[in-house]
């Protein structure tokens, strides 16, 4: 029995041996990991910090030292100073805002329109919704622009929002979730006398809140930073959206990097924080619908 | 299965009708508008004037700068597609267990797809420029991105770090398919890291993999932001997309810009058909 209990302990002793290398290991190998995500993201880290260094010491690279002795809110304020930033971030803000609503009603009026009826024409316009998701942006901007332009409604909210109201990947998003639903739910609904309508808005549109937001983070990303429509259409400085008004900075003044890259600072961090909370939503609104399998 | 099959609930029209609208205003008017400008003399504000019919097409398709035009879109699409291909998998690779904390690293990765092209461009220029960082690291005096040796290269290096991470999430989402039992027995089988990875993942993640392949060319394709920022199409950098933004903003040439749009769209739908075509053949569902 002794002699039991002596094993007993060595090999309790050889296990935790083994166990502690196994950690180390893992440790390790976490941490190469973590090295190389920062270097991966080093240049926008670079970029956060230098925006906090006057612009004289940014020719040369700056030493750490120098660095932290002229550390200086300098650049914001001199940012501040010369461009309306809080306007373009509310120009953005603004667009995203009635972009993202509009979008996903439309969208999903349509989505519930294609998975959960059957009416004549049905293929025929699901059709056109697959050739229209085809047709990419860039190549109908400049007729768009022409029309928008004609219609007098450069510089104006209407005019850059308009051709963003509807989406392919909110439709497909929306479709998919309406065909999972199980059908007896809405057969149950309308033998207890549920109308299509009142379907949609008390038992669909509660359990889609997942799927909506999942929309919402990706619209609100996709508009955010959107550069060619609004660099055609808000010619006038007090239309200008974030990336607009940065993206002058950048071709102007290319000799006063602090400023440059304190706008670029300012241009990033509400996407960046969308995007870091809403991860796992933008994913899922990413790759839904997107790959089979 | 529907018992009132015959009876149509004409409500649905109007659900599709305000979709119907904005595609046709803003995707079928414009695309068609396209095709009619092209067969047009405009003026600077985009009205067209006399009927020229296919005199353009073959002015442009004639012309050499149509053909370096084509060439550099092409060159661009394979520097960035091979580019963020690796990239993302090497990503992906580095990805495979779900442990605890993993979450940092993935979002490192993931990271600049959040970040909009200016304020990318806005840092490219301060470690791209002559007296930038990187010239500073390597003791050179290398003007990457004024020089035409380098411009692409230097313009496809910006853009693949800028999208590399919708590429890995959609790889790490493949590989999230793999059973957790087939990974047990394979290390049960002594299955190193590495060949786990080629034997079980990659295969497995096919779908996803062949589907990021497209994902980026048709994403280069359409790359413009920082393009326009970084060397304004200058230095064998004139895409497509730069080329028609050119004639029509730059220029006042908005038949050739609607012809540089239509090949930009043909091309798109070739490498969709492909796509669709690949898919059906080689890519194995499960």
């Amino acid at each position: 029995m002794n002699e039991n209990e002596y094993t007993a302990v060595e090999i309790e002793k050889l296990r935790k041996k083994g166990h502690a290398a196994k950690q180390r290991r893992k440790a390790l190998s976490y941490a190469i990991r973590v090295v190389i995500g920062i270097c991966f993201i080093s240049p926008l880290l670079m970029g956060v910090l230098f925006s906090f260094v006057p612009s004289d010491y940014l020719n040369d690279l700056p030493s750490m030292a120098t660095i932290m002795q002229n550390f200086t809110l300098e650049n914001y304020q001199k940012l501040f100073a010369s461009i309306p930033v809080l306007r373009y971030v509310s120009n953005s803000l603004v667009l995203c805002l009635v972009i993202i609503s509009i979008q996903i009603i439309v969208s999903c009026l349509a989505a519930y329109a294609f998975s959960m009826f059957r009416f004549p024409g049905k293929d025929l316009l699901f059709t056109l919704i697959l050739i229209a998701m085809m047709i990419p942006g860039q190549v109908t901007t400049i007729t768009n622009y022409l029309t928008i332009n004609n219609a007098g409604l450069t510089n104006t909210y209407i005019g850059l929002c308009l051709p963003y109201f509807v989406g392919g990947t909110a439709i497909f998003m929306f479709r998919q979730f309406f065909l999972q639903l199980p059908r007896e739910l809405k057969e149950a609904s309308v033998i207890d006398g549920c109308s299509d309508m009142k379907f949609l808005f008390k038992v669909g549109l509660p359990m889609a809140v997942p799927t909506i937001a999942s929309l919402a983070i990706y619209i609100f990303i996709d508009i955010y930073n959107m550069y060619f429509w609004p660099m055609l259409v808000a010619t006038d400085q007090k239309m200008y959206t974030v990336q607009i008004g940065m993206s002058m900075l950048v071709s102007s003044n290319a000799t006063e990097y602090g400023k440059v890259l304190a706008g670029a600072v300012i241009s990033i961090i509400i996407p960046l924080v969308a995007f870091v909370i809403g991860q796992s939503y933008l994913i899922k609104g990413m790759t839904a619908g997107a790959v089979k399998g | 299965m529907k018992p009132k099959k015959k009876k149509v609930n004409y409500i649905v029209y109007l659900l599709v009708l305000p979709a119907m609208i904005f595609l046709s205003a803003f995707t079928f008017y414009p695309f068609l508008k396209a095709i009619y400008l092209s067969f047009f003399a405009t003026n600077n504000m985009g009205q067209p004037g006399k009927f020229v019919g296919f005199q353009y097409y073959s002015k442009i398709f004639a012309s050499p700068e149509f053909r370096d035009t084509i060439a550099t879109t092409f060159t661009f699409a394979l520097l960035v597609g091979v580019g963020t291909f690796c990239l993302a998998m090497f990503f992906a690779f580095l990805s495979l267990k779900n442990e605890k904390g993993a979450k940092a690293y993935q979002t490192m990765f993931a990271l600049p797809m959040a970040l909009s092209s200016v304020p990318i461009s806005a840092i490219a220029l301060y470690i791209l420029g002559r007296n930038g960082l990187l010239n500073e690291l390597l003791g050179t005096e290398n003007a990457w991105l004024s020089s035409a040796d380098t411009a692409l290269y230097a313009v496809a290096a910006v853009t693949i770090w800028a999208g590399v991470g919708s590429s890995y999430i959609f790889l790490l989402v493949g590989f999230r398919n793999v059973d957790e039992s087939l990974v047990e027995s394979s290390i049960i089988d002594g299955a190193g890291y590495v060949r786990r990875f080629f034997k079980i993942y990659v295969p497995i993640a096919s779908p996803q993999i062949f589907f990021v392949v497209f994902l980026t060319i048709l994403h280069s394709f359409k790359s413009f932001a920082i393009i326009k920022l970084l060397t304004g199409g200058e230095n064998g950098t004139n895409v497509l997309v730069y080329a028609l933004y050119n004639d029509a903003f730059k220029r006042g040439r908005f038949s050739y810009a609607c012809i540089y749009a239509l090949v930009l769209s043909l091309l798109i739908f070739l490498v969709t058909r492909l796509q669709f075509i690949f898919e059906k053949r080689a890519v194995h569902y499960q």
